[in-house]
């Protein structure tokens, strides 16, 4: 399962999997077996990563892990490529699909005006190396696709536009 | 009489540590609240919550005639201000003075006098107490370049109605004395439309250092020694100590003598502050009179063990002081950290958010005075301040140690703090030899910069993963087949 991490400005694409009894966090193409345990009710948890105990103060958020290590507290964002772009993600318009990150297109299958279905893949984006299909929130009609195949966007782009839906009494 | 009852127009940390004092000394205790605060630690511990109303919460802090109302419906027999908000203002004094209810602070003339600062400087330079040498050119036009000469280089040339900096020249060769005047003239005309201008010796690398001061308004004064607060970010204080690490024990004796003598000019009543500019060379100048309590004021209670607030309370009562200056000592080191959410890499942008987590220090030495609570909002509605971290130890190093240690202990998640850049400057090697001067942030701003440590990468990305409940759901409930394949593309 994957996560985008943002730490310090910084982007990271992380994927979790489990060999069953311990977790493994994959970083580009290292695997570091950790484990997270709640010691108090205030936040407080033991890390297990490379053959230490690390204590730690975990804050979690809709978007952010706040994190008390070492003396500081820092700030870790958190974004769920597939989660954010299939238009499922809190509060996001589901007239809109928009970046979450910059990045490229990588392919288009739809084009302003096809009638969709929801779930159908409408194109395929790639950001920080990840490679995501985004796919229609609702039945309805393409409005306009700002970015062609092999074009740039950036954060915050709508990447597709759905007509609105029409009014129903 | 006797207060019985006390209202606390102010809030945050400030609230709470009056009513604190207030408590133990057996008063009862009022404060106010605005609708839009839901997480105000003083109205978890006062014996009465008023609430009143405004356009925005600091407006409605403002409000005196609301207040005033206020304090007389609940029956308080005095009103303590705090700092900000109306602690300075004569006209709510004037108010409260009229509905008979005390006010916890000096005369309307005194904060009136105190207030004006041209004022405020000639009369204590009238009386011989030091000013910074300065020139007026509206005083006489026609002598305006002499008597600047006579004023000294380097100066500063200073636009008459001026501000922010701007129009202000420094002039360090008498050669260019002239054609510097006529610059600034130009500069203030062009900025302001007005080109009048005066001048004043000008401080290089000044340090901020301050004396608390105490009367009874019946003619005893005593000082409560000096602070240093020279680690400023724009122009506001953010560390404080006690005692100033630049002062010899004949200099101290000095700048607090002056600022006592300041206050007995006046026959102060209650606790004010003065405020000097002192230079590399020792020489130390007036710069204003606060006729209040201070933010810093707790590392003057650490070193003295007074409670500065209890004095205050006392006076407001009617007692004399009932002490002399030998009864005050000083004992060890103090500093303060104002702990403000804020962004110091980004221009200490005030951040907002919610307070997830939060865990005070502890220890020998340590106090903390704060205005939030886990699961308060902090909003653009209040100054950034959020609460204050006082320490104390043997000697300066060992508050320095002390101070370190408890800011990397205090917990506070969810909304950006200072906490982590108090700690940079703290480590400094400047700040540990006590080499500073109110540029000093400015001047090691790269060097105070934060940095994360190598290898706390893995580990906050670690815990992130393994807190994030929707992700270690999802993982434990994939498939074993899938699980053994991994899922890495690259």
């Amino acid at each position: 399962m994957r996560r985008i991490l943002e730490l310090g400005g910084e982007k990271t694409p992380i994927w979790l999997a489990s060999t069953g009894s311990t977790q493994v966090l994959h970083v580009g193409d290292r695997a570091i077996p950790c484990a997270l345990e709640k010691v108090t009710g205030n936040g407080a948890y033991l890390l297990e990563i490379d053959g230490k105990q690390v204590p730690l103060r975990i804050a979690v958020d809709e978007e952010a892990t706040f994190i008390h290590f070492d003396g500081r507290a820092y700030e870790i964002g958190r974004v769920d490529p597939a989660e954010t772009l299939d238009g499922s993600g809190s509060g996001e318009s589901r007239d809109q699909m928009v970046a979450p990150m910059p990045g490229v297109v990588v392919s288009l299958s739809v084009a302003p005006g096809d009638q969709v279905t929801e779930g159908q893949a409408l194109m395929v984006i790639e950001s920080m190396k990840l490679e995501t299909t985004i796919t229609a929130p609702r039945d309805g009609i393409v409005a306009e696709v700002p970015f062609g195949t092999g074009e740039g966007f950036g954060g915050k782009d709508v990447l597709l536009q759905l007509e609105p839906e029409e009014e129903t009494d | 009489m006797s207060i019985g009852k006390l209202l606390v127009a102010n809030r945050g940390e400030i609230a709470v540590r009056v009513v604190r004092t207030a408590r133990a000394s057996g008063i009862k205790t009022a404060v106010l609240r605005h609708p839009a605060e839901v997480d105000a630690p003083a109205h978890l511990i006062a014996d009465e919550v008023v609430t009143i109303e405004g356009p925005t919460p600091v407006a409605a802090y403002l409000d005196i005639a609301q207040i005033v109302e206020a304090a007389k419906r609940i029956g308080a027999d005095a009103v303590h201000p705090g700092y900000g908000f109306l602690s300075e203002n004569a006209n709510f004094v004037a108010a409260l003075d009229e509905a008979g209810i005390i006010f916890v602070g000096p005369t309307t003339e005194v904060i009136d006098l105190m207030g004006d600062k041209i004022r405020a400087r000639a009369f204590v330079e009238e009386r011989g107490f030091p000013v910074a040498p300065s020139a007026i050119e509206d005083d006489d036009p026609a002598t305006f370049v002499e008597r600047s000469r006579a004023v000294g280089y380097p100066l500063l040339i200073k636009p008459s109605a001026g501000g922010g900096g701007k129009g202000m020249r420094v002039v360090r060769e008498d050669s260019t004395l002239e054609s510097e005047i006529e610059t600034a003239r130009r500069e203030g005309e062009r900025y302001f439309g007005d080109g009048r201008l005066f001048v004043e010796r000008y401080i290089e690398r000044p340090r901020h250092i301050e004396v608390q001061v105490m009367g009874d308004g019946q003619g005893n004064v005593v000082h409560f020694w000096e602070r240093e607060c020279s680690i400023q970010r724009r122009f506001q204080k953010i560390i404080e100590e006690t005692p100033s690490p630049a002062l010899s024990p004949e200099q101290r004796d000095e700048i607090c003598e002056t600022a006592a003598g300041i206050a007995r000019a006046v026959n102060y009543r209650g606790a004010g502050t003065v405020e000097f500019i002192y230079a590399q060379d020792g020489a130390f100048y007036f710069l204003e009179m606060n006729t209040r309590l201070q933010v810093e004021h707790p590392v003057t209670e650490m070193v003295t063990g007074f409670d500065l607030v209890s004095e205050q309370l006392r006076i407001a009562n009617g007692e004399t002081l009932g002490l002399q200056q030998d009864d005050i000592g000083q004992t060890g080191h103090s500093i303060e950290l104002r702990i403000c959410a804020e962004n110091a890499d980004a221009d200490f942008l005030p951040a907002i958010g919610d307070i997830l987590l939060m865990d005070e220090p502890g220890g020998p030495g340590v106090r903390v005075d704060s205005g939030i609570l886990q699961g308060g909002k902090v909003s653009t509605d209040f100054d950034p301040m959020l609460s204050k971290l006082i320490v104390h130890g043997r000697d300066r190093a060992d508050a320095i140690s002390r101070a370190r240690c408890a800011a990397k202990d205090y917990v506070i998640l969810g909304v950006t703090t200072n906490l982590g850049y108090l700690d940079a400057i703290l480590a400094h090697p400047k700040f540990a030899s006590a080499d500073i001067s109110t540029g000093f942030l400015s001047e090691e701003a790269e060097a105070l910069k934060s940095t994360q440590s190598p290898g706390s990468a893995d580990i906050l990305m670690a815990a992130t993963a393994l807190s994030d409940a929707r992700l270690v759901t999802a993982v434990e409930q994939v498939p074993e087949i899938y699980r053994m394949m991994g899922g890495w593309r690259n």
